[in-house]
């Protein structure tokens, strides 16, 4: 039998207190329990990164990562990118700018893991950003658009 | 499967020692998640154990020392470890090639150690530097050398009530030079079809140092004796690479699965292992 318990933690700013089964996977907890369903469920077998939440600044394939490891941590989710201030965050609007979004499945994924980089590195070369999304998937865009997308709001951010 | 949390090593140990075998250890997860979830592994608990800062130091070697490694380090720490990546250029290069960074972030040196997959990108680094891992129990510690702790595919020598606490390394000599190459599927980040690490030292054209292991071409990662005495006290010359690379094949058992059938894991073992040493060279 599942026992919940209660997982404290911060989610995009907000402290939260989850009654939760702490082995279930941090990616079913965001989406049924809190209905943050923009992070989406991909491959879930942490191969494709669809999943990708920020767990105190790091990406993290949230489809394999348990919630009670989130005990005392901050979770971002692509909802965390934009606030009443601003619709969207400048990475999300140079995404737009630049044909970035196709299908957009993997943009959530894509987004949280170039906010992480941006956050260590401001001004990120094309290849930094390339290796940067080794654990991120996407079939539309062929990743191009995407790196134009970050240099362009690494630059408006300058 | 109760979920159960540990906010220190004493506690951890006390848990493993009273639960054993029913206790499975829970680090970054990448692994063990993902065996729960196919249903591969049902522990009746996952132990958490990654909130025990005090295994996560990584200290690279003072001159003449061994760099010792917290099995809590993570892929991410390592790769990007500016001493470690000097003073142990392949296990860095290796963390940085164990799946993309989401994977880095909380996948663990331990971790890629107990899970023993074939392909485990740290574990020929570390066969090369010589490695031993601290295993901790409630009744105290013990020292084992990696290439004794890997039995077989995903079978190693830890009890179920020790934990795997530190790893540490033999340092790599001034002068000689030390790679991890690996081809996968998506490039770096896949899991590796072929891996290769060396330690090659070179003293005026002639190799005076030669150590080579690989994973994925058998159902353990290992050092190839055979190998590194073809290459010893060699020029590397192309035959040489030819007869160090025919014992990697002679040692090898590789499979066909979904990533590579064998005949194609040993048509690149010779190319793999010219790379590996050429990196050495340049870094000699």
């Amino acid at each position: 039998m599942e026992v919940e318990v209660t997982v404290r933690c911060t989610v995009n700013g907000a402290a939260r207190e989850l009654e939760v089964n702490p082995s279930a996977p941090l990616l079913n907890t965001l989406r049924e329990d809190l209905y943050l369903t923009g992070t989406k469920v991909g491959c879930e077998e942490g191969e494709c990164g669809a999943c990708t939440v920020l767990i105190d600044g790091q990406p993290v394939d949230s489809c394999i990562y348990p919630t009670g490891a989130v005990e005392g941590r901050e979770v971002r989710t692509v909802e965390g990118l934009s606030g009443p201030d601003a619709p969207l965050g400048l990475l999300q609007q140079a995404f737009l700018d630049n044909g970035a979004v196709q299908c957009g499945f993997c943009t959530p994924g894509l987004l949280m893991t170039l906010t992480a980089l941006l956050e260590v590195d401001p001004q990120p070369a094309p290849d930094v950003i390339r290796r940067a999304l080794d654990g991120n998937i996407c079939r539309c865009t062929g990743y191009q658009q995407v790196i134009e997308a970050v240099v362009a709001a690494a630059g408006s951010a300058r | 499967m109760q979920f159960v949390q540990v906010r220190s090593r004493a506690e951890a140990l006390a848990a493993l020692a009273e639960w054993g075998d029913d206790a499975q250890v829970l680090a970054g997860g990448t692994d063990i998640m993902l065996q729960c979830r196919r249903g591969q592994v049902a522990p009746g608990r996952l132990l958490h154990i990654e909130p025990l800062d005090e295994l996560r130091r990584v200290e690279p070697a003072q001159p003449g020392a061994r760099t010792s490694i917290g099995s809590l380090a993570t892929h991410r720490q390592l790769s990007t470890h500016d001493s470690l990546r000097t003073c142990q250029p392949a296990l860095a290069a290796a963390s940085g090639m164990v799946g993309g960074w989401q994977t880095q972030s909380v996948g663990t040196l331990g971790g890629n150690i107990a899970n023993a997959s074939p392909a485990a990108d740290c574990v020929a680094p570390l066969l090369v530097a010589e490695a031993q891992v601290t295993l901790a129990s409630h009744d105290g510690e013990r020292h084992m050398d990696l290439r004794d702790f890997m039995v077989g595919r995903r079978q190693t020598a830890l009890q179920p009530h020790e934990l795997i606490t530190a790893i540490d390394m033999e340092p790599l000599p001034a002068g000689v030079g030390e790679s991890y190459v690996k081809v996968g599927r998506r490039g770096a980040m896949d899991v590796a079809i072929v891996g290769i690490a060396a330690r090659i030292g070179i003293d005026e054209g002639t190799v005076s140092l030669a150590r080579v292991a690989m994973c994925s071409m058998g159902p353990v990662p290992l050092r190839v004796p055979g190998a590194e005495a073809a290459l010893l006290e060699s020029t590397l010359q192309a035959e040489d690479l030819d007869a160090a690379a025919e014992a990697l094949v002679a040692a090898a058992d590789p499979i066909d699965d979904a990533r590579a059938s064998a005949r194609y894991r040993i048509r690149i073992v010779r190319g793999l292992l010219e790379r590996a040493v050429d990196q050495c060279r340049m870094a000699s």
